[in-house]
């Protein structure tokens, strides 16, 4: 799966579209609901989503598999222009709280009734964001769905830099344990 | 200094939140190579794709594929419609015209005007053709020049210079080339080749040289030529031109007068 996934992004670097039209139905499905928690607006998502995949096809060649999965690849861009947008967004309506508790009350609930194999999948994942201790929760939320920096988060929550950085580092360390254990 | 300090760097950068001076401190210990944060950061990716993974679905509005396709398509292939050049289309149209009425109102005018309409008609009849000529050279060079824009649109487009050497140390030229769709060249201060001969473009990749076309340069030195794609995709590394029998060659065998590096 990895391995034919990395092949898409080669035939894709070497100017295949029927590769990148495989890749995008891939990869869509998966990136799409991830930029719309971040940016909230359909509209919005749909300019982000577009963005990324353009960006895929032409940096296509860049990719390099020993750094990643295709999918973390695709993520890891859709986050960061994801969150480019709602930080553009904030500068220009110089709102900083209100979206942001916004962004954190949407934060879905549990799937109910989706594909049995992919629920499961998600619980395990789900559980094991919600299994972490609420404070390190928080902070990695606040960073990843939310754009904040760490100093930016210290503000928010009003605790030191420091008090930040240990619960980020144990939170992220907890979640990456739970992804090597889960297939 | 022990390592731990960046194992909380990595893991604040992994989740975009890392700023200040320790996010240029970061990156610098990261481009002094580190495996140890390279992995940190890896696994990091990872879990937080099982995150997005876990998201609950949302399709994906169908507006946005169509819409990508369309762009890609826009620069991977040349574009069937190329714009008109209207001013010369204009003037075409407007000299037709001028034949038609000349022609028409002959066949009405007293036989003493007729020896002068007849050499009008004559005079834009060549005029006619003159720009009928220029214009299919103009719409030649216009379709040239569309097609490699189109190409350098593509990411995957190489400009490759070449150099003047031996024979013609003044001129230059450039490759414009797709490993797919093949490309163009262009040429200046080339030396009208003797009569009985042409320039040969050779692509080289691995093994010999490959013929990849035969084109001549105008009065000024300047020539362009349209270069097929090779045959399996294979990478060309050097591009060169020689001076060759006018019918071709199959392998090169006169002096060469342009090269790539
Ligand atoms: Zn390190």
């Amino acid at each position: 799966m990895a391995t034919a996934g990395a092949d898409l992004i080669r035939q894709m670097a070497a100017g295949d579209r029927q590769a990148f039209a495989l890749f995008y139905d891939r990869h869509a499905p998966v990136v799409f609901p991830l930029i719309l928690r971040i940016v909230r607006e359909r509209a919005d998502a749909s300019d982000v989503l577009q963005e990324v995949f353009w960006e895929a096809w032409r940096d296509a060649e860049g990719y390099d598999p020993s750094r990643g999965s295709p999918e973390a690849w695709m993520i890891t861009r859709a986050r960061t222009r994801a969150i480019d947008r709602v930080r553009a967004t904030r500068r220009r309506s110089q709102t900083f709280v209100a979206p942001l508790d916004e962004a954190m009350a949407a934060a879905p609930a549990d799937p109910a009734g989706a594909a049995a194999e992919q629920a499961a999948d998600r619980g395990t994942i789900r559980s094991a964001l919600g299994r972490l201790p609420e404070a390190q929760r928080e902070v990695i939320e606040l960073a990843y769905y939310a754009g904040l920096t760490q100093t930016e988060i210290a503000d928010r929550i009003k605790q030191p830099l420091g008090t930040v950085k240990t619960r980020i580092r144990l939170g992220l360390e907890r979640l990456r344990d739970v992804v090597k254990t889960s297939p | 200094m022990t390592h731990e300090p960046f194992d909380t760097l990595a893991a604040t950068y992994a989740l975009g939140a890392l700023d200040g001076d320790e996010r240029a401190q970061f990156e610098r210990h990261l481009a002094g190579g580190c495996d140890v944060c390279e992995e940190t950061l890896r696994e990091s990716a990872e879990a937080l794709a099982a995150l997005a993974r876990a998201e609950p679905r949302a399709i994906p509005p169908p507006e946005v594929k169509d819409a990508l396709l369309r762009r890609i398509a826009a620069t991977t292939s040349p574009r069937l419609e190329r714009p008109q050049p209207r001013r010369l289309v204009w003037a075409v149209a407007t000299l037709a015209a001028m034949i038609v009425g000349a022609a028409f109102t002959g066949t009405f005018v007293a036989s003493r005007y007729e020896g002068r309409l007849g050499q009008m008609a004559r005079e834009a009849a060549a005029l006619r053709a003159r720009v009928q000529q220029d214009e299919a050279a103009l719409r030649e060079q216009i379709a040239v020049y569309q097609a490699a824009v189109d190409l350098l649109r593509d990411p995957t487009t190489r400009v490759v210079t070449l150099h003047g050497l031996g024979p013609s140390p003044e001129a230059t030229g450039r490759v414009i080339w797709h490993p797919v769709s093949g490309g163009h060249v262009f040429v200046a201060n080339l030396p009208a080749v003797p009569a009985g001969s042409a320039y040969e473009l050779w692509t080289i990749g691995d093994g010999a040289p490959q013929p990849a076309g035969l084109f001549r340069v105008d009065a000024s030195g300047r020539g362009t030529h349209r270069i097929a794609a090779v045959q399996g995709g294979k990478p060309v590394k050097v591009f060169a031109v020689t001076i060759e029998p006018e019918a071709g060659v199959p392998a090169p065998t006169g002096p060469m007068v342009l090269a790539s590096k």
